[in-house]
Formats: C-alpha cells, sequence, structure tokens
C-alpha cells in the first residue's frame, strides 16, 4: 500500500501564495467589531452597550466610571444631551428605544464617584491654562484633568459656585451641589476674581505651555480669530478654542480641544493622528428576532429610581453580530470572530521560522460552509482554512501527522478497496454507481442492495464504482493527491463509457462536480423517478432530517430527500438551522482527525437541535450521530430497510470495504480474491481493541508488527506484566504490541501505541 | 563533551531481549523527528541494540515534543 512522504525537515524557509488583499478583504467583511449604533451615534464616543450592562447588573460605579469617560461632569451632560444614541437604538425599529439618556442620569444621580486620590497620577510636565467659564471650559477643565496636566483656570467669577453656574442654569439644585463637589475633588488650580481683558492676557499667558479660552473670552479678545472647529484652534493666535452652542455641543468641543491641548503640549501638529472623532458608520448587524422588552420603563417625574434605571437599562439587547458563533460550535470554541480569527490564519501561513500556533485551528475547522450562509456579510471561513492548509502544503510546512490517517484511509480505498466494473452482462454502462467510501465503510449491507435495485430497475447498465471521491485529500490541503484521485476516477470513468454517475453521498457529489464533463445525479433523484424499492420504510416516531453540509447550496437535492422521506411515511420535525443553515457533524474538513474535541462540540451542536432520532443522507453523519447514542439512519438504510447497526471501529471501516469487495466481485463477477490468511491466531482483548480505535492503530498495524515477531524473533519479555513486547516501523510510525502467548502460534494482543519519531542506537 | 540526555530510564533488570536472551540495559539512543535529534537513555539491548520506547514516554514526552516540531 501506498505512503505519504512526511516533510524532511522543520528548517524550511518558504512563504506563502495566500493574496493578503483577500484575506484582507474578508476581514473587512466581519463587522464583529463594529460598535452598536448608539454607540456609533454618540459624539463622545461613550461605550453604551457597556454602561447599559453594567447598569443593569445593579453596577452603578461601573457605569458612572464609563459615562464619566465620555464626560467629566455627568450630570451636566445628562441634563442636557439630547441622546442621539437613542435615535439609532436598533430597538426603536421594533418597539421604544432603550432610555438612554434617562439610564445616565440616574447613574449619575446614584453612582458613586470616585474619591479623589484614590487614583494615583503622575503630573505631567507641560502647564496648561483656561481662561474664562462657562459649558465648554468646565467640560474642557475636565478633560484636561483627566489627562493630568498641572491646570490653571483664570476666571471672573469670585469663587467655584459662581464659576460652575455660569450656563449650567438647567440644572437642578441636587445636581447642582453634587457636580460642585464633583468639581472641588478635581485637581484644578483656580484663580478667581479676574478681569480677562487683553493686558490680563497677555501678561499670564506666557506663564502656561498650552492656553486655552472659553468661547466668550475668545470672541471679546480676538473677534477676527477664526478657530478650526474640527481641531478648536486659533493657529495665529495660537489659542485653544471655539463656538460651542449647547451641552453635547460644548462637550464634544471640549474633547477635541482637549486632545489639541495634548498633542500641542508634546510639541506635535494637532492635526495629525487624532482618529475618529465624532459619529461614526456602524455596519453592525443585529438579530432582533429574540428581543421582547418592548415597552420603556416609566419614568417619574423625578427621573429613574435606582430599579427603575436597572430595568431599563436591563432592555438593552446587548446588540453583537454573532450570528457565527450562534450556529458554528468551531468558531465558539475558538471565541475568535472571524475577522480577527481569519487575520490570525493568514499570519500563521506568513511564519518563516517559530511556531504556527495557528496550525491546529486552521486544521479544525469543518470547511462545512455554513458560517458562509448564515453571516449576514457572507465571511467564508472555509475558504479562510482551506487556502492557509493548501499553502502550508505548498510550502511543506503542514505537519503530516493530523491528517495522515485520513490520507492513507483515502489511498486504501482507491488501492486495495476500489472496485470498478460494469453491471455483469455489459462491456459498457449508462450509470454507475458511487456510494462513497464512508458507505462502504459503515453501511456495506445497504450499499449492495442499493446497487442490486439500481441493476435491476434501470436500463443501460449500471457499474459499480467503490472507491474515494478525493474529498479527503481537497480538506487536508493537498490538491496533488486530489489530482491524482481525479485522473484515477476519470480514467476508470472513461473505461466504463462514460457513464452517468449515480452519487450516493452529497459530499461527492460536489467533489465530483468538479471533473470536466461528467454527469452526476443523486441517487435521491433516481429513486424518487423509480419509485420507492420494495421494503422499505419510515420510522415511527418522528425524526429530525439532518441536512449534510455537502449539500449546502444544493437545494435539489434536499429537497428530494425530504419527498423520500415523505414517501417513507416519516414524519420530520422542525429543527433549527436546517436547510442551507445546516451545521457540519465533526466529519466535514477532516475536523474529526484534527481536533476531537472541536468535532464532538460540533456532532453536539448538530444533536442538540432535537430529540428525535436522525435521518441523514450522509454516511459520516450517521456514523457520528450514532456514535454520539443517538438512533441515527441514513436515508437508504430506511429506503432499503437495511440496518448497518453499531458504528464499526476504524479496523471494521476497512473490513467492512474489503469484505464488500470481496463479496461482490465473488457474486457478481464470479472473481475470486486471494485470501491473505494468517497462519497464526491473533486475538484482542476489549481493552487493546479499544484503545486502538482511540489511537488510530488498525489491526493490519499489529499484524505487521506480528509477522514481523514471528520471522525475526525481535521482542522483549517484561517481567513485570508478564507479557511481550515488539515493535515495529511502518511508514511513519512506529507501532508497539505488548501480547501473550496463548499456546503455540497463538497471540492475545493487550496493550498497542506508537509514535512517529524515530529512534535509533546512539554510540559513545 | 557528553550529550545532555533530555531523558533516562533504567530497564533494573526487568526487560530480556528474547531474540539475544540477554537484560536490556540503559543504553544510549537518539530519537530522530523531522531533522531534529534529541539523546535520551533508554532500555537497549547490548548485543542487538533494540531499544525500547515504553507506552508512557509515547504518549507522553515523545508525543509533546512532536507536536511541537510539528507545528514548526
Ligand atoms: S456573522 Fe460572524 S463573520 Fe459574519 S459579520 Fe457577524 S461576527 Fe463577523
Ligand atoms: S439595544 Fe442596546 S446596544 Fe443595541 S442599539 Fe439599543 S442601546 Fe445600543
Ligand atoms: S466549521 Fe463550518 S461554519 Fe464553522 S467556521 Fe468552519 S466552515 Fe464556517
Ligand atoms: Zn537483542
Amino acid at each position: 500500500m501506498s505512503q505519504i512522504q512526511e516533510r524532511g525537515s522543520t528548517h524550511v524557509y518558504k512563504v506563502n501564495k495566500i493574496s493578503k488583499e483577500e484575506i484582507e478583504s474578508m476581514v473587512a467583511r466581519c463587522v464583529y467589531e463594529h460598535p452598536p449604533f448608539c454607540s456609533a451615534a454618540c459624539p463622545l464616543k461613550l461605550d453604551v452597550r457597556a454602561f447599559l450592562e453594567a447598569a443593569a447588573a445593579g453596577n452603578f460605579k461601573k457605569a458612572l466610571q464609563l459615562y464619566e469617560k465620555a464626560a467629566a461632569f455627568p450630570l451636566v451632560l445628562a441634563a442636557g444631551c439630547e441622546a442621539p444614541c437613542e435615535k439609532r437604538c436598533r430597538l426603536a425599529e421594533i418597539g421604544d428605544a432603550v432610555s438612554i439618556r434617562a439610564v445616565e442620569e440616574a447613574v449619575a444621580r446614584f453612582g458613586q464617584a470616585q474619591k479623589p486620590g484614590s487614583v494615583f497620577r503622575t503630573r505631567k510636565k507641560k502647564t496648561v491654562a483656561v481662561f474664562g467659564s462657562g459649558l465648554f471650559a468646565l467640560f474642557l477643565a475636565g478633560e484636561i484633568e483627566k489627562k493630568a496636566y498641572p491646570l490653571t483656570v483664570l476666571c471672573e467669577e469670585a469663587d467655584l459656585e459662581g464659576f460652575l453656574r455660569c450656563e449650567t442654569d438647567f440644572l437642578d439644585e441636587d445636581a447642582f451641589r453634587a457636580e460642585l463637589k464633583r468639581l472641588r475633588g478635581k485637581d484644578i488650580q483656580f484663580v478667581f476674581g479676574c478681569t480677562i481683558d487683553a493686558a490680563f492676557f497677555a501678561e499670564k499667558r506666557g506663564a502656561y505651555d498650552v492656553v486655552c479660552a472659553s468661547p466668550a473670552v475668545r470672541q471679546r479678545l480676538f473677534p477676527e480669530a477664526a478657530s478650526l472647529p474640527e481641531l478648536m484652534y486659533c493657529e495665529e493666535e495660537r489659542l485653544v478654542s471655539g463656538p460651542c452652542t449647547g451641552v453635547m455641543d460644548a462637550a464634544f468641543g471640549a474633547k477635541k480641544a482637549a486632545l489639541t491641548v495634548d498633542r500641542l503640549a508634546q510639541n506635535l501638529d494637532p492635526r495629525n493622528t487624532r482618529g475618529q472623532e465624532g459619529p461614526v458608520d456602524s455596519k453592525l448587524y443585529t438579530d432582533l428576532s429574540a428581543a421582547t422588552a418592548l415597552t420603556k420603563t416609566p419614568m417619574p417625574g423625578a427621573g429613574y429610581s435606582r430599579e427603575e434605571a436597572a430595568a431599563e437599562a436591563g432592555r438593552c439587547i446587548q446588540c453583537h453580530c454573532e450570528e457565527c458563533f450562534k450556529s458554528c460550535a468551531y468558531l465558539a470554541h475558538y471565541k475568535k470572530h472571524p475577522g480577527l480569527f481569519a487575520k490570525e490564519i493568514y499570519n500563521n501561513t506568513q511564519i518563516i521560522m517559530g511556531d504556527h500556533q495557528l496550525n491546529k485551528p486552521m486544521n479544525s475547522c469543518a470547511l462545512c460552509g455554513q458560517c458562509t450562509v448564515v453571516c449576514p456579510n457572507g465571511v467564508d471561513m472555509a475558504r479562510v482554512c482551506l487556502d492557509a492548509r493548501r499553502n502550508m502544503v505548498s510550502t511543506d510546512k503542514m505537519p503530516l501527522a493530523p491528517h495522515e490517517f485520513a490520507l492513507l484511509d483515502m489511498l486504501f480505498s482507491n488501492e486495495e478497496a476500489f472496485l470498478s466494473r460494469p453491471q455483469p452482462g455489459f462491456e459498457s454502462c449508462k450509470y454507475v454507481f458511487f456510494p462513497g467510501c464512508q458507505a462502504s465503510a459503515i453501511a456495506p449491507a445497504t450499499v449492495k442492495a442499493a446497487y442490486l435495485d439500481l441493476c435491476e430497475r434501470l436500463d443501460g447498465g449500471v457499474g459499480l464504482m467503490l472507491g474515494c471521491c478525493g474529498a479527503i485529500g481537497d480538506w487536508a490541503g493537498r490538491t496533488e493527491l486530489q489530482e491524482q484521485t481525479k485522473i484515477l476516477l476519470d480514467r476508470e470513468f472513461g473505461k466504463l463509457g462514460d457513464p452517468i454517475v449515480i452519487a450516493g453521498c452529497p459530499t461527492c457529489k460536489k467533489e465530483l462536480a468538479g471533473h470536466e464533463g461528467l454527469q452526476i445525479v443523486g441517487i435521491w433523484d433516481i429513486l424518487l423517478k423509480l419509485g420507492l424499492p420494495e421494503g422499505g420504510h419510515g420510522l415511527d416516531r418522528p425524526a429530525a432530517l439532518h441536512d449534510s453540509c455537502g449539500a449546502r447550496g444544493d437545494e435539489s437535492t434536499r429537497n428530494a430527500i425530504r419527498a423520500l422521506a415523505e414517501k417513507l411515511g416519516c414524519v420530520l420535525v422542525d429543527t433549527p438551522y436546517s436547510g442551507d443553515r445546516s451545521p457540519c457533524c465533526g466529519y466535514g474538513g477532516l475536523s474529526a482527525y484534527a481536533n476531537r474535541e472541536v468535532a464532538k462540540e460540533l456532532t453536539e451542536k448538530c444533536l442538540a437541535r432535537s430529540d428525535a432520532p436522525y435521518i441523514s443522507y450522509c454516511m459520516a453523519c450517521r456514523d457520528r450521530f450514532a456514535r454520539e447514542g443517538r438512533e441515527s439512519k441514513h436515508i437508504l438504510e430506511l429506503l432499503y430497510g437495511t440496518d448497518a447497526g453499531a458504528p464499526p471501529d476504524i479496523s471494521e471501516k476497512r473490513y467492512n470495504r474489503l469484505t464488500l469487495k470481496k463479496e461482490l466481485l465473488w457474486e457478481l463477477w464470479q472473481e475470486e480474491t486471494k485470501e491473505m490468511k494468517l497462519d497464526y491466531a491473533l486475538d484482542y482483548t476489549g481493552e487493546a481493541r479499544g484503545m486502538m480505535d482511540e489511537r488510530m492503530i488498525l489491526t493490519d498495524d499489529v499484524i505487521a508488527v506480528m509477522d514481523e515477531v514471528r520471522k525475526t524473533g525481535s521482542c522483549i519479555f517484561d517481567e513485570e506484566s508478564g507479557l511481550y513486547i515488539a515493535c515495529r516501523r511502518i511508514g511513519n510510525a512506529t507501532f508497539w504490541v505488548k501480547f501473550s502467548r496463548e499456546g503455540d502460534a497463538h497471540y492475545l494482543v493487550h496493550r498497542a501505541w506508537s509514535h512517529r519519531m524515530q529512534v535509533v542506537k546512539r554510540e559513545g | 563533551m557528553a550529550e545532555k540526555n533530555y531523558y533516562t530510564i533504567d530497564p533494573e533488570g526487568k526487560l530480556t531481549c528474547m531474540k539475544c536472551g540477554v537484560p536490556l540495559i540503559k543504553g544510549k539512543a537518539r530519537f530522530m523527528y523531522l531533522d531534529n535529534g534529541f539523546p535520551v537513555e533508554l532500555p537497549v539491548c547490548p548485543v542487538c541494540g533494540f531499544v525500547y520506547v515504553p507506552e508512557e514516554l509515547a504518549l507522553g514526552k515523545v508525543a509533546s515534543v512532536e507536536r511541537a516540531l510539528e507545528d514548526k
């Protein structure tokens, strides 16, 4: 049997073939990191989602901290803000928007402000002055203080109360007192009772590194000076200021001005690297279907109580795009949104030297395409992961270990277990039945029944081809093996007279569609036309129909299966994510070989949709569901009244393929297969059998070891266990067998293990 | 200079080579994988050179080094 060449060395320094632009466009399509519409609309960039989450949990302290990030004087802002966020709240589309401003006001009222001095800060060196008073000066002073610049406010008012009163007459007395207390706690130097005229200004400004003024002071002293509103800066006067009207405008202006101060203090051009200021565009997708609390919490005149505020905040549905996470267990497992994940996987392919930490994640994706149909923007992780695998293979950096077993299994299907024959009595055929490697491995009797039925009921001859379609090579990123398979199959199709292929598996159908000039139908289409075979019957209980990921985008196959199930009398229950949005059973993309845990989670996700028995039309799905203990039937088992029984282990899957081939060759073509009979008896303990399945060790591997023992006598005796131990290098791995001698030429295998490293004796 | 051994097992006379009829002894061996090598001391037959890799070692240390190298 063929082997697959392991890569020679870890010291290969080749790079990628994936186009960076393509990855970037994929990454850009994912809107996971877009802000919710409420935050996007807020010029102050309040993290509304986190704010409401904290408030809903009753954590007003945290909520207030977030709100103070947006504005240093929360009660002033809350009293005067026009709440553009509420206008964009998604809930407004189906009911009342969250009363964000009212929650803010309550949080500002009840939230515990941080005690002054509770956070240790180092003051910066450069000094800043603000001349004047009013909303802009107030907010600006707050922002500059946050940035820890030593700040002096020079105002005309006589005291702090007077300073705060300026332009804030909309504040009620309680709020005013609270803000006064907050202002007192700030690290700001005040000079009261100033007469701010040109002479005063000229005299004082020199003492500070950066100078700011309220709009009124600027207007009075420099009526001609124009300030750029996006910078809040009059360049010719080197003065930070600008026009502002209203609370929100002043708070936003103060944010921009504070950034300008920051840049000037560092002797940088205030125009550069300012990031995105003000409201932004968001394309976030939110599923509103689960939203329930659609009417707002009524508000008494005095504003929300703590409880009411928390209740109102709790109405927020925490807009996030997580369509793909909700549906795909693989993405949920790694907890990474595709925008980030795709980038990391791409970067993984770019590493020339060092660890490729994303190998396992990239090989764990089922390549099933579900994300692409559930994502509102069609993000295609299968494409990303498959390209990455191909790339790693082509640069000789792909580990063979995770996929070797599956690839050897594919070679086995297309060598020892391969069969291609025209129907007895025909030289060339109108059709050829291609059941797929998993069908022969898992349900050989069903394959046989289906083939005999097709031969009987179709005219023109039906050939039979037992083999693998090449999907396994494709999934492993080994395009060469996929190509070889294609050549083999095409040659064999040619010998049969280029028949129409009747695929027994939707993945085979999809894979074979890549062959030029090949006509393919599903067996389901044929059976729908011919009518049900005799002996078939549906399940006597309602069942869930699991759509194969191989049938994604193939509505006609999905409909044909449903029609057959209905004809069989099956009652199908509705399941979420059925049809085109179906999840993968865990077999796809060789996920199960690279990451059992993820594959199991994928299977469980499928089964969590319903408690009913499952009907599938891909043998791998049937197998994985049965392994999880669910009653699981392939539609062909129902159609032919066959029962594939308990799921076979890896060795039985090979045995089944060989036996089916042998049986059919003998019964239909009267060809005898040479039996390879062992000239000794070999048994396995139950433990050994389970261990071998788990460790991917075949009975064939054990036989190879035992053959060697009998030939060379080379083995060791372990006194402790009283057992013998032998090994043999087969392909890229060394297999070890621990056994007892049960008599002359009779062995009982107790344990088996393997490793890929080679071990040699070292001299010296 | 003597190479540092990554792993040492002493058979303590409990393993016998059936081909040569002698006990295995602690001997020098080397693991090789993907062009990387690690010196170890394992039970070795002094006559035929059979090197024994116990199950725990294969599934433990050896497997984890394999994983690490595969992702290089
Ligand atoms: S569904 Fe997933 S991939 Fe698509 S935009 Fe949302 S988070 Fe991104
Ligand atoms: S529901 Fe919440 S997160 Fe979504 S837009 Fe409204 S306030 Fe923002
Ligand atoms: S397993 Fe399927 S749904 Fe999940 S990321 Fe991969 S291709 Fe997309
Ligand atoms: Zn020996």
